[in-house]
């Protein structure tokens, strides 16, 4: 198992910081204690300049039909996120839907659906920290998504339109997409001075374990969207 | 729109959200041994003392942990139902 192999090559510090990591980074939601301020004021900007843009251009008055699948979508995500599989060892793997919402809504429509539920998992439940909010946005809201959208496109416009081809695209970007965005939580836990442990430590352990429990993230997500191509085309808005 | 259909569908996740949220966790034992091996390092997740949520972690003041996951399921469902109707009205006005 994980932790054997890893006794072979690390002494335990490392073991131990490593293991940590694994077990907050699967569940991707940063608490409060592990960025410091600059990180936490930074990503906080990012986060709230993007989703600002994002409100303003997806002309949410225009686009009612979409803004009703967004509430749908973000209440599907938020009880998804709670079917929380544990595994032996310690850790834990759920279900993210960023590139799934990218997929579906849009880049725009999708990162605004897993801000709402990023930011009601953490005012209301404390399910990551209100000084991490910043960067749990960024990481599930903004670059899960686009990546999980871009994927998508690429493949579509490489291989064409049909449902076994959208299983590929979404399969990939719902992969790349939760891979990614566990390296982003471990550049930024890694570059905060609190934080024990550098990026040599934790982008490659977040990168490696988010590259492999991603795998099933791309499975449900190429899955539940060449379902409903063949059952409801029409809902999958960034194919408009 | 399938709209409906999908509500049932989160309904039912909500309802067997605690099998994986409580049950299989205390199962396989999900606090440990990694809790264990943040304490010994050092590392302190200060969640628990600047805590403002009467719902922390999905529980319920008053109910056991099952339950209070599920409650917690509907709570956190019913606001996002909330603020999207809240949006699609105020939208609609402006259209």
């Amino acid at each position: 198992m994980f932790y054997v192999n890893f006794t072979n090559f690390v002494n335990d510090k490392y073991l131990y910081g490593a293991l940590f990591i694994v077990k907050r980074g699967t569940s991707m939601h940063i608490p409060d204690g592990y960025l410091d301020s600059t990180w936490s004021i930074a990503t906080y900007i990012v986060s709230a300049t993007y989703i600002g843009y994002a409100i303003k251009k997806a002309e949410i008055t225009k686009n009612l039909e979409r803004l009703s699948l967004l509430t749908v979508l973000a209440a599907g995500i938020f009880a998804a996120q709670m079917l929380n599989w544990p595994l032996p060892g310690g850790t834990s793997l759920h279900f993210v839907g960023g590139a799934l919402a990218g997929i579906l809504l849009g880049p725009l429509f999708g990162s605004l659906t897993l801000a709402l539920v990023v930011t009601i998992q953490c005012l209301v439940f404390h399910d990551g920290g209100i000084t991490a909010l910043g960067a749990n946005i960024l990481n599930m809201a903004i670059i899960d998504v686009l990546v999980g959208y871009t994927m998508y496109k690429i493949v579509l416009k490489a291989l064409g339109p049909s449902t076994k081809t959208r299983f590929i695209g979404g399969f990939i970007g719902g992969w790349l997409g939760i891979t990614l965005a566990g390296i982003a939580c471990g550049v930024e836990i890694g570059l905060s001075p609190s934080f024990p442990y550098g990026v040599y430590i934790t982008v490659p352990v977040m990168g490696l374990w988010h590259l492999a429990l991603g795998v099933i993230e791309g499975i449900i997500t190429g899955m539940v969207v060449s379902y409903l191509s063949m059952k409801n085309p029409d809902i999958i808005f960034s194919e408009r | 729109m399938l709209l409906k259909k999908h509500w049932i569908l989160i309904i039912l996740l909500i309802l067997i959200s605690p099998l994986f949220g409580v049950v299989l966790a205390d199962m396989v034992g999900y606090h440990e041994p990694l809790d264990v091996a943040a304490e010994k390092l050092g590392l302190k997740d200060i969640s628990d003392e600047i805590n403002w949520s009467p719902f922390y972690d999905y529980s319920v003041p008053g109910l056991d942990p099952i339950t209070g996951y599920i409650v917690s399921g509907f709570i956190g469902v019913g606001i996002i139902y909330l603020i999207g109707s809240l949006i699609q009205r105020i939208a609609g006005k402006k259209r």
